[in-house]
């Protein structure tokens, strides 16, 4: 080496520059490979959660809903005992409703298949008498078919509901294997899972996180429990009310009101739509549709739901800015679809809610501390 | 006994085991052994590494903790700013217990002095086990209760000692809140 200029010894052997190249080879290519299984992975992890995700979030919300249940049993028997008990319980009132139900539903789907092509063909005449009347006062009109429009979605509409049932029968009945099996160990380990969780905290913030994550879940518990609840009692109230009146599909209309009824601001506008589509259809513009209009607006939305149950269940605490449900709608219905637009405004609030609740413990520490000094 | 048949048929209550050590806490030590295996359920077991903070004075204090091996100290800063060691625990005393029922900042800071084991029972535990057991619940309690009250009256001889000692006059009502 000693011997050699200096230039030599800066620049690289052949042996060098052939290691380098072989090393660099082997770098870009298990890069590439990581990248590629890391893609895949990202794809199976995807697929997986696309799976798991509608019966996770059934069972979590069952869970939430029983276990109130179950800790009223516990006091009497172990906690997988009054498990056991509760589930027998529903089984029975769920049996009992499908045997009560049964003869109906044959019925019931045959009506459906005939009537929705009634209400579209109504609705396309009374679409179309609007159109004309239209065209008189302003003839640029004429250029937009709406009946027609309407007429072609519906029926696509109409396919897909037909094609779909057996699929999501299949779907429906794979839900109902799952979610009772999945509940069952949400509540027998739901504590255990949470305290597994809080446990991985390190020590500086194992109290805070402990402290957190119960007054988080009584939060959100309140909140799940809440929002069914009053999704609930708002069907029967709607399918009541309905039923006494001549309209048809009664249940099926009370139950869609109370499913919407879990969307703020929308979803009660959604959720009449159908019913007094139907009643405009079925029974014309006279007592009936009126109190049905009444029942939807007043009864149902502004009595009971602004006065009474909102009120009573829900803290103001997890109310969201309109905006704000806007978003997580549209956001929702783009990631997932209907249940995305459906669970999109719960999700939110209990972002919103776990937010405040950290902010709450902070400043409920501070008070005290200042007022020392 | 056959060494075979006595690992088979070993006891619950081996002296290394959780229970044992709850057990023998004075807090503990009227709980039924149902109410120790709910209580066992409960409590978090926490390990510290020597010199490892386990709270520092004015953190948001939410419950107690009890020492199973290890030593802690509890200390405070002086006027000048310097650490003045209020008290040295071993293994079976316990900490933070004025915190469990009442929400307040830690009065002092607490430090393992060598490698530490710590059973936590923090608030939430409590009032969790209030809502599923009231009855297991309300006995921890009252063990926690008779403690915390012997400590007070132990606390107000103190004073009272103290009063007596300086000629001072510290009224009644300062002495008992």
């Amino acid at each position: 080496m000693t011997g050699r200029p200096v230039r030599y010894n800066r620049s690289w052997t052949r042996g060098q520059v052939a290691l380098a190249f072989i090393v660099l080879t082997f770098a870009i290519a298990g890069g590439l490979a990581i990248y590629s299984s890391a893609t895949s992975l990202i794809g199976l992890w995807r697929t997986a959660s696309s799976v798991l995700f509608l019966p996770l979030l059934l069972s979590l919300v069952l869970a939430f809903l029983l276990d109130p249940v179950v800790t009223q049993f516990e006091k009497f028997f172990t906690r997988t005992g009054s498990i056991f008990i509760l589930y027998v319980l529903l089984l029975g009132f769920v049996f009992l409703f499908t045997l009560g139900l049964t003869p109906h539903w044959q019925s019931f789907w045959s009506d459906m298949a005939n009537d929705f092509p009634r209400y579209t063909s109504q609705v396309t005449d009374g679409l179309r008498n609007l159109m004309n009347a239209l065209h008189e006062r302003f003839p640029t009109l004429a250029a937009y078919d709406v009946p027609t429009r309407f007429r072609a979605w519906a029926e696509q509409m109409m396919a897909a509901v037909l094609s779909e049932t057996p699929h999501s029968a299949m779907k429906v009945g794979g839900l109902m294997v799952v979610v009772p099996l999945f509940t069952f160990f949400f509540l027998r380990d739901g504590r255990a899972i949470m305290r597994a969780c809080v446990a991985l905290t390190p020590n500086r913030h194992f109290e805070m996180a402990r402290d957190l994550s119960h007054m988080i879940s009584r939060q959100l518990s309140q909140f799940v429990r809440g929002r069914i609840i009053e999704a609930m009692i708002i069907g029967v109230v709607v399918t009541l009310g309905l039923s006494l009146t001549d309209i048809r599909y009664a249940p099926v209309l009370g139950i869609f009101a109370g499913v919407t009824n879990l969307i703020p601001y929308i979803g009660p506008i959604v959720g009449m739509v159908p019913g007094i589509l139907i009643a405009f259809v079925d029974l014309g513009v006279g007592a009936q549709f009126w109190w049905i209009v009444i029942l939807y607006i007043l009864i149902a939305q502004v009595l009971i739901d602004n006065f009474i149950l909102i009120p009573i269940l829900i803290s103001r605490v997890s109310n969201l800015h309109p905006l704000l449900v806007f978003f997580a709608i549209i956001v929702g219905g783009k990631l997932y679809g209907v249940i995305g637009m459906i669970i999109g405004v719960p999700i939110v609030s209990v972002i919103k809610i776990i937010l405040l609740e950290i902010r709450t413990y902070r400043r409920t520490f501070r008070l005290p501390e200042s007022a020392l000094e | 006994m056959d060494p075979l048949w006595s690992s088979i048929f070993r006891k619950k209550l081996d002296e290394d085991s959780l229970t044992y050590f709850l057990k023998h806490l004075p807090i503990f030590s009227e709980l039924s052994p149902r109410a120790l295996n709910l209580l066992e359920q409960v409590v978090h077991q926490r390990n510290y590494k020597d010199q490892e903070t386990i709270f520092e004075e004015g953190d948001p204090g939410s419950g107690m903790y009890m020492i199973r091996s290890g030593s802690v100290s509890i200390y405070t800063k002086d006027d000048h700013g310097k650490d003045y060691e209020l008290a040295r625990l071993v293994p079976g005393d316990f900490f933070g217990e004025t915190t469990l029922t009442a929400p307040a900042p830690r009065s002092a800071s607490a430090i393992a002095i060598e490698s530490t084991e710590l059973i936590g029972l923090f608030r939430a535990d409590i009032i969790e086990l209030t809502e599923r057991r009231p009855g297991v619940s309300c006995s921890i309690l009252l063990g926690l209760t008779r403690v915390v009250s012997e400590r007070l009256q132990a606390a107000s001889h103190e004073i009272r000692r103290l009063q007596d000692q300086t000629g001072q006059h510290i009224s009644a009502e300062s002495v008992e809140t």
